[in-house]
């Protein structure tokens, strides 16, 4: 079943001389992760606003086509059922606390107060996010005193607190290091495995190759490529839009070049050894 | 029992609005200069009680003071009376100007020493979340809260600025001199960023929900207690027997 289908979509911002998004088509399954990637100035983030209604509800500017939610249009949503239906995590970190609350807490609550649910339910979910994401040593903190990375927590347990059907994250892990990028991949993990449709932009292609589905590569407001993890990630031809791949691939390209046929092109440092493991007894030697 | 600090502090926002309400307006119901240049010292009582005073007096220093002083001179100078004191060259001062200043710093302190002590005393949430609770729409109390809060987070930005300018050999520290001007030009940048921001923290409450129209709920516990009903009993006995004094007696 799909979650947003997109037809024909074309936007130019209001001061911008030319299109950003150009006829893009595309489906997002339910349930599914899908990796948008690219170069900078590609238009993911634009891509990205469209689907969750900020283009054209906040930015305005001239859309054509059609993005739909349940069969509904993005610009036919009521804002705020749309805030419940569709989660965004922003780039920067640092616009995304809301200014008005004095501890992490509360202001992880602030999107479930806003929702009318219930005080009680609030605290168990707000507890749960926390121990989730491992924050309980900030909880009581300011969040305008949080560093980058901190804030960036903040702000993912803020959307996720909200239980949305779909999640949008745009690079969310730009502030934090690579153990702290790891684990906010466990948690996008865990909510696919909850159901959630997710949508990230990211550039970190070792992670996109061990957690998404799908891979879409955006350049120029074209998708360019478009397809399962594996078959994106492997194609030597993707690298002609910007996006690198990953360590186990280039390898098993050189080793093509020397000769060396594997059964097929590894993504994943998992995928790479059993792959390896296979082409060496297959060659008779011994691991 | 409750320590006194605790007392002022736990009342209900609307509580300690109204003492500094009737601080602020006593002073104008009585005659003279003598009360209204007490109520700084009361409310410094209190904020030492409430264990505000560094606060209060950095505030009373830095914010009000040089303006009472300013006001002081200019009225003591230019104020039109005939009984000169001092003179020189085209400047005088005249008692009538010296007792006008006194009437008018006396009732600015008064005024802008009770608003410092009731912003010392009374958290912004609290303050939000009590107006909410008297029927302001959320949107109005959000103003507020982030009108105040923006204070703090833009110094703390053109902190930013600034040590982004010094890394690009820009002199930030030093004589008066060499600080105005490495100060005026982070101000673009200040107000540009804050504005860019303004955008991005609209949006920030649009993915929250905050223009849902089911009726929000708050995790934020505001209730009155006896305190609040005694201090307000208090003030109103306060207030009425001032205003008898004043005009029937």
């Amino acid at each position: 079943m799909s979650a947003i289908e997109i037809r024909n979509l074309s936007y130019q911002y209001p001061t911008g001389s030319e299109e950003v998004l150009h006829n893009l088509n595309l489906t997002i399954e339910s349930g599914k992760f899908y990796a948008l990637a690219g170069v900078n100035g590609g238009g993911k983030t634009t891509l990205c606003n469209v689907i969750r209604g900020f283009i054209p509800h906040f930015f305005k500017g001239e859309r054509t086509g059609k993005v739909l939610i349940e069969g509904k249009d993005v610009q036919d949503w009521d804002p705020s059922d749309l805030a419940q239906k569709v989660g965004f995590v922003f780039q920067n970190p640092f616009t995304q606390i809301s200014g008005v609350k004095e501890t992490v807490f509360d202001e992880i609550a602030f999107g479930l107060e806003n929702l009318g649910v219930e005080v009680d339910v609030i605290r168990q979910r707000v507890q749960d996010i926390i121990g989730l994401l491992g924050i309980g040593y900030i909880q009581d903190k300011n969040p305008n005193e949080l560093s980058g990375g901190q804030k960036q927590r903040v702000a993912l347990a803020s959307i996720i607190v909200m239980e949305p059907d779909i999640l949008i994250f745009d690079e969310p892990t730009s502030q934090l290091d690579p153990q702290g990028t790891e684990e906010i991949f466990r948690v996008i993990d865990i909510m696919k495995k909850k159901g959630k449709t997710i949508i990230l932009v990211e550039h970190k292609i070792e992670l996109i190759a061990e957690y998404a589905d799908y891979v879409i590569v955006l350049q120029d407001g074209e998708i360019k490529k478009q397809g399962r993890t594996e078959e994106v990630l492997a194609d030597e031809a993707t690298q002609d839009f910007g996006l690198g791949l990953t360590q186990y691939t280039l390898l098993d390209l050189a080793m093509r070049k020397q000769h060396m046929h594997t059964e097929r092109i590894p993504i994943t440092e998992g995928d790479s050894v059993s792959v390896m493991k296979q082409w060496m007894e297959f060659q008779g030697v011994k691991a | 029992m409750e320590r006194p600090g605790k007392f002022i502090l736990n009342l209900y926002p609307t509580t300690k609005f109204l003492f500094a309400f009737c601080l602020m307006m006593t002073p104008l119901l009585l005659p003279g200069y003598l009360y209204s240049y007490m109520v700084p010292v009361l409310c410094l009582v209190i904020a030492l009680i409430a264990g505000k005073t560094k606060l209060y007096v950095n505030f009373v220093l830095k914010g009000l003071v040089p303006i009472v002083v300013m006001i002081f001179l200019l009225q003591s100078f230019f104020y039109p009376g005939d009984t000169v004191l001092w003179s020189w060259s085209i400047f005088s001062i005249k008692q009538e100007g010296i007792h006008f200043s006194l009437q008018l710093t006396s009732k600015i302190l008064a005024i802008g020493s009770s608003i410092v002590l009731f912003f010392q005393i009374t958290k912004i949430n609290d303050l939000s979340r009590a107006l909410e609770l008297m029927g302001i729409s959320p949107k109005a109390t959000y103003v507020l809260s982030a009108a105040l809060n923006i204070i703090p987070e833009m110094r703390l930005q053109l902190l930013r600025i600034m040590d982004a300018q010094k890394t690009r050999g820009v002199e930030t520290e030093g004589s008066l001199t060499i600080r105005m001007k490495a100060f005026v030009p982070a101000l673009t940048p200040l107000i540009l960023s804050s504005f860019s921001s303004t955008d991005e923290k609209a949006i920030t409450l649009e993915s929250r929900a905050f223009t849902a129209r089911t009726k929000k709920t708050s995790l934020h516990h505001l209730e009155k207690t006896k305190s609040d009903h005694v201090v307000r009993a208090l003030l109103v006995i306060a207030v009425v027997s001032i205003l008898i004094g004043r005009f029937f007696l």
